[in-house]
């Protein structure tokens, strides 16, 4: 999708990215610019690629890009690790957040969010100081501190387990948040608490992703721009009307546009 | 084998106790186990070659390896070195087994040696002299922890045993540390009894350096009402092999178990273990991990027997493995011999690799690939690390593991 043009530069540029797995095409040709403060929604059916492009932006070592660049802040990133990219500031919301059992929540918290800030040169904090700063990120997303001391993600629910996301980001304070059906499994009340520490997170100089399959997350959070996917390529993009008509429509209504 | 040869020829024991008498004589006959028997059939038999090609140490030179400094709490005692203990106090007492008390408890337990199933302790007993073996009678109640170490010293062929009587209404912590050194081989053999209504938190930490090899085997008693907990770590030897044997003496007792062996390099660690209910209304929960790398093998094998007379047993043997190496190997094979008809018991095994979707997790919060296996490993440590009584925060037995891993 070609942005107009803006005065900063761009925070992540996908160009013509083609990917596959097990030799498997998934990805065949996406192009995505997303700017500081943009919000863009993906939507598509199950199995066009959104995941996908999802996962091979965070670096999943299980895809191989074929053809294309991904840039993050002017630099290609195709051959980054996985933290490497989260320490520069790209964060990824897990459509289903992984249980760690074992590992405890804060520890695993504060060993990322210390990663993150060694990369941005700030002091690292101890167990002390972090619990300071953890705790006023929990009330963002509206959790007990009783989830610190379990196991990452492990007995939490549907909802606690995207609140756990979020709180991650909260922490991680990212330059771009891809955000992979956050809203799928929450209630009302969950989806809301969500949209709400999403919005509080982002400002002026963080563009976000959200890969959903349904309107009511950007009822919470409005779009700048809508994609529709299908068959490892965004066929069409517009405004936030462009969701509100695919639900009226229905995404048999994009298959017109598939090339 | 250097060993075998000088026992066979009587060469190996100027002047031999009743008991080493009595061993030899079994093992003249027949020095070797069964290659082909369950129990010995994947023992590398070059490795174990090796164990048996150092000489006997006679000497018994002092522990030079480092360990933690020992706090006032904690009772320590060095089998071969400072076995000299008699603590009468208050609640309790520790006292040494008299010659004529040892002799007569090892005597009773090698009538019923299986020439094969015991044979590490037939060896044990019959290279082992007096001054190695150390034999303790425990009662009473707020017994310090108690830590007893055996240790092998380089390019040679170690021996210590240790019997515990724990008396009726008693519970200890107790931490016994096997530590072999560079080229060394130890044969250490346990028994405990554990009289009525007593317990005992056993730890089992056994660790070598390059090429040590060890032949660690426990053997214990259960009375009525007795409960018996071993947390037990083996790692870093050429060959290691850990037996355990418990029989439940007329049932109603606990057992529980929760041991682990890490192998890498081209190491061989095996777990065997029989449990024997003799009695109804036994308990057994029993995990063991194990965790092979690079070229090793890892193995585990578990056996558990319930006669007819022990109704109403539960028992659960799990048996869990992680295979970091496609050249590494893991054997497992956790069986239940069941003859009575009203018991309650599971068994199972599972092998896998670390999880590839965790690691990805956690690398995309900017956790790095080596941290985030090291994260791993560590919540799988810790399952048994926690299980491990008496002071195992002084011996870093976490950072021991991580750091070699």
């Amino acid at each position: 999708m070609q942005s107009k043009m803006k005065e900063s530069d761009p925070i992540l540029e996908v160009e013509n990215l083609f990917a596959s797995t097990d030799n498997l095409p998934i990805l065949k040709g996406v192009s995505l610019t997303v700017y500081p403060g943009e919000i863009h929604a993906i939507m598509g059916r199950n199995g066009c690629g959104k995941s996908t492009l999802s996962k091979i932006i965070a670096g999943h070592p299980s895809y191989n890009i074929t053809n294309g660049d991904i840039k993050f802040s002017g630099e290609n990133i195709n051959s980054l690790e996985p933290e490497e990219r989260a320490q520069s500031g790209i964060f990824l919301g897990f459509q289903y957040p992984i249980e760690i059992p074992g590992v405890s929540n804060l520890e695993f918290l504060r060993v990322s969010t210390n990663a993150r800030r060694k990369f941005l040169k700030k002091e690292e904090l101890d167990t002390f100081d972090f619990e300071e700063l953890v705790k006023e990120k929990l009330e963002l997303v509206k959790m007990d501190h009783a989830f610190l001391t379990r196991s990452v993600n492990q007995g939490f629910s549907g909802g606690e387990k995207k609140r756990n996301e979020i709180l991650q980001m909260a922490l991680l304070e990212p330059k771009i948040a891809i955000l992979d059906e956050t809203d799928s499994g929450l209630d009302i009340d969950a989806l809301r608490i969500v949209a709400s520490g999403i919005k509080k997170i982002s400002n002026a100089q963080t563009g976000i992703i959200l890969i959903t399959h349904y309107q009511r997350l950007l009822d919470e959070i409005e779009p700048n721009y809508v994609h529709v996917m299908a068959d490892g390529q965004i066929i069409k993009t517009g405004r936030s009307e462009l969701a509100l008509e695919l639900e009226k429509k229905g995404y048999e209504w994009t298959d017109n546009f598939i090339k | 084998m250097k060993i075998i040869e000088e026992l066979k020829n009587n060469k190996l024991i100027d002047n031999p106790t009743e008991i080493q008498k009595i061993c030899l004589h079994k093992l003249q006959s027949n020095p070797l186990p069964n290659p082909k028997s369950e129990l010995w059939r994947l023992s590398n038999k070059s490795k174990f070659s090796n164990f048996l090609d150092h000489s006997l140490n006679k000497e018994n030179p002092k522990l030079d390896i480092p360990y933690p400094k020992n706090p006032q709490s904690t009772i320590r005692l060095i089998i071969g070195e400072n076995c000299q203990i008699k603590l009468t106090e208050e609640n309790y007492s520790i006292q040494q087994l008299s010659e004529n008390e040892l002799n007569k408890y090892i005597k009773e337990q090698i009538s019923f040696f299986d020439q094969n199933e015991n044979w590490s302790d037939l060896l044990n007993l019959s290279l082992n002299c007096t001054k190695n073996i150390l034999g303790l009678k425990i009662n009473g109640s707020k017994i310090p922890p108690i830590e007893i170490f055996s240790h092998a010293s380089s390019n040679s062929l170690n021996t210590k045993t240790l019997v515990i009587f724990l008396e009726k209404d008693c519970d200890i912590e107790l931490l016994q540390v096997n530590l072999g050194k560079e080229n060394s081989s130890l044969s250490q053999s346990t028994f405990l009894c554990l009289e009525e209504n007593s317990s005992i938190n056993h730890g089992v930490v056994s660790y070598g350096e390059i090429r040590s090899n060890l032949l660690n085997s426990l053997n214990v008693m259960q009375h009525k009402n007795s409960e018996y907990n071993l947390g037990s770590l083996h790692f870093k030897f050429n060959y290691a092999r850990f037996e355990i044997r418990i029989r439940q003496s007329a049932g109603n007792a606990k057992t529980n178990i929760k041991g682990m062996q890490i192998t890498k390099k081209d190491e061989q660690i095996s777990t065997y273990t029989k449990m024997d209910f003799n009695g109804p209304n036994g308990f057994l929960n029993q995990i063991n991990k194990s965790l092979a790398d690079d070229k090793s093998h890892a193995i585990f094998e578990g056996s558990i027997i319930v006669p007819k007379i022990a109704q109403k047993t539960d028992a659960s043997q799990l048996s869990r493995n992680l295979l970091l190496s496609n050249l590494a190997q893991i054997d497992t094979k956790p069986q239940l011999e069941i003859i009575a008809d009203d018991v309650k018991c599971k068994h199972g095994a599972t092998i896998s690799q670390l999880n590839e979707e965790e690691l990805f997790y956690m690398r995309t919060r900017g956790i790095t690939l080596p941290e985030a296996s090291k994260l791993q490993l560590s919540s799988y440590f810790q399952e048994i690390i926690s299980f491990i009584p008496v002071s195992k925060d002084r011996w870093d037995l976490l950072d021991k593991l991580l750091n070699e891993n």
